[in-house]
């Protein structure tokens, strides 16, 4: 075998390693690119009528439901949101997520013990969304809302949970 | 008739001396009981295979009819409960015998070498067989699947730096939704059985290649008492497939796999529980809080899984024996009893009783009774009856007994049907009803 050989053997070896190294890295980057750009997307919101405020007591939390439209990769739907609702004293409103900041179950109001309670993991939060006991890393996710005519107006939002940092996502 | 189209086939494939190598392949020390779990994984991973083939004929990766679709299959497709419940009772099978066939390989030794990457693709599969069950419990889409997904993408939201972005992936955007389940179902039915055949095929090839362990006790390895795998382990694989075999099937009829009701992400009053598999990661979850948490759900997964993989390359002593290891047996035995503990443990955590039983069988009296045609709470429901969002601070309790037994009586030319439910049943429904506030 004479040296012109060696060489046109690793010229031959050396290009089929860069045309599959070529593939590879293009088809691996588009692909995860189509996999993983879209979920980044951060999600669009808007204001939802969340019912009058007129039935609210100081003291009382009231869960209250209501739907937006969501538009979810190539679906536009109407989603079912719920939160809780507490009055103030001083007659304000705050709206609070319905995600357990911890891993995100559905929380409720005992009356008796008068505190949130998680089924999950035992988070309770007193009602001012502050953490009693349990992993909750942060107070209860509060959500931006407003009084219009005596309507509650809320901007549903996600929250990155598990972390001590109230992070949208 | 047979022999000749074999012989036709064995002039231009050789096939007769392919089956002549895989079956006489020698089993040091002979055949043995304790070496038919991985035989046993392959056919349940075959089982599956088929079940989640056939099921797929039926099921619809959405979130408009994933549930429904599951539902036909659990209720009305011929013999739809068997299959889906096979499915459902291969994956506890699956997770059972893979602890054992690793702790079986841990205990004679035999990932040492020169079957180290035997033992790291065996750590491989057992990461894919978890994928699995994690994929595969979301897509029925019930209440079970949708928040032990919650919890369990958010879970992996708890690892530092990199958490937020991994749940978005996870979860193909910000929240738990119809790009999920396309995720999940793709994962699940596409990249994960593919990987696991890949995975799986090396790693009985690459034990091909090393050679079996035989006994831990080389003396007992001599040429007479090699056997080959065929037929005598395969005998006992056999008789072993078949005990798993007609379990599942059993289980199948005897305990169909549930079905929740349909996935409600606004449902305040569900309690998530995972499957038992994950009761242990689901109990480390309530002991680490706060700032701590991250060490259940990241750092001892993670150590858990380094030194699983390093365990060939630490320990190569080529002693075998049980006995001579007693710090490894003994490490071994403490994460058994500590996994199984956990697992018990998880299994017992109390669920905050934090709504009345009363109440909550009120609401299965409302659901059963199909009032919901009429009324809506929540805007859930119809509109030709009041809506009962809040009836609880409207009505008082007695008013609501006397109405259900006679609503004409109190709202005349009210079209409601008297309430013909047995006291109990009575109180229930209204104690429901005076929860709604």
């Amino acid at each position: 075998m004479s040296n012109n050989d060696v060489s046109r053997r690793s010229f031959m070896v050396r290009t089929i390693i860069v045309i599959f190294a070529f593939i590879g890295a293009s088809l691996g980057a588009a692909l995860g690119g189509f996999g993983i750009i879209p979920a980044l997307k951060k999600r669009e919101t808007g204001w939802s009528d969340a019912g009058t405020v007129a039935e609210l007591t100081v003291g009382q939390p009231q869960e209250r439901r209501f739907s937006e439209l969501v538009k979810s990769g190539w679906q536009s739907e109407k989603q079912d949101r719920t939160i809780w609702i507490v009055k103030k004293t001083d007659n304000s409103v705050v709206a609070y997520s319905s995600s357990c900041t911890h891993l995100g179950c559905g929380y409720r109001w005992v009356e008796a013990q008068q505190r949130f309670a998680c089924p999950c993991h035992g988070s309770f939060f007193d009602i001012n969304g502050t953490v009693l006991a349990g992993p909750a890393p942060r107070s209860l996710d509060t959500l931006p809302a407003r009084v219009e005519n005596n309507r509650l107006l809320v901007r549903y939002e996600v929250f990155q949970l598990g972390s001590s940092a109230k992070v949208r996502v | 008739m047979i022999t000749t189209i074999i012989d036709w086939i064995d002039e231009r494939t050789k096939i007769r001396s392919i089956w002549d190598f895989i079956t006489n392949r020698p089993i040091p020390g002979g055949a043995s009981w304790f070496y038919v779990l991985g035989s046993t994984l392959l056919f349940i991973f075959i089982l599956q295979m088929l079940s989640g083939i056939f099921l797929a004929l039926y099921y619809v990766p959405t979130p408009d009819h994933a549930y429904a679709s599951v539902k036909y299959i659990q209720n009305e497709a011929f013999l739809g409960s068997l299959v889906r419940g096979m499915h459902h009772w291969g994956a506890s099978f699956m997770m059972v015998l893979i602890a054992l066939h690793m702790l079986r390989v841990f205990i004679f030794g035999s990932y040492k070498k020169p079957r180290e990457l035997v033992w790291l693709l065996g750590i491989g599969l057992i990461g894919i067989v978890f994928g699995f069950a994690f994929t595969g419990y979301l897509l029925p889409w019930d209440q079970k699947a949708y928040w032990a997904t919650v919890v369990g993408t958010n879970v992996a939201g708890t690892v530092p730096v990199v958490g937020g972005l991994l749940v978005k992936i996870m979860r193909g955007g910000a929240e738990l939704g119809n790009l999920t389940l396309s995720r999940f179902h793709a994962i699940h039915t596409y990249i994960l059985p593919w990987s696991l055949a890949l995975l799986a095929g090396m790693h009985i090839f690459l034990l091909e290649l090393a050679g079996a362990g035989g006994r831990w006790n080389p003396a007992r390895n001599t040429p007479d008492k090699t056997e080959p795998l065929f037929p005598h382990q395969i005998f006992k694989d056999s008789i072993v497939i078949l005990i798993v075999f007609l379990a599942i099937t059993a289980l199948a009829v005897l305990s169909p796999a549930g079905l929740e009701p349909q996935a409600d992400p606004t449902d305040t009053t569900y309690n998530p529980r995972p499957e038992w598999y994950f009761y242990f990661v689901f109990q480390l979850l309530r002991i680490f809080e706060g700032r701590y948490e991250v060490i259940g759900t990241f750092i001892l997964p993670t150590i858990a899984g380094m030194l699983l993989m390093l365990l060939p390359f630490v320990d190569r002593n080529p002693e075998r024996a049980p006995a001579k290891r007693k710090l490894l047996m003994a490490i071994a035995a403490v994460t058994v009893v500590g996994v199984l503990g956990l697992t018990i443990l998880g299994g017992m955590a109390p669920v905050p009783s934090v709504t009345a039983p009363s109440v909550l069988a009120g609401r299965l009296l409302y659901e059963k009774n199909g009032c919901s045609a009429c009324h809506s709470i929540h805007a859930k429901g119809g509109a030709i009856g009041p809506d009962l969002t809040h009836v609880g601070s409207k009505r008082d309790r007695d008013w609501l007994i006397r109405h259900f037994k006679d609503p004409q009586a109190f709202s005349p030319g009210s079209i409601m049907p008297k309430t013909a439910l047995p006291e109990n049943e009575l109180n229930e429904l209204t104690d429901y009803m005076q929860s709604l506030k």
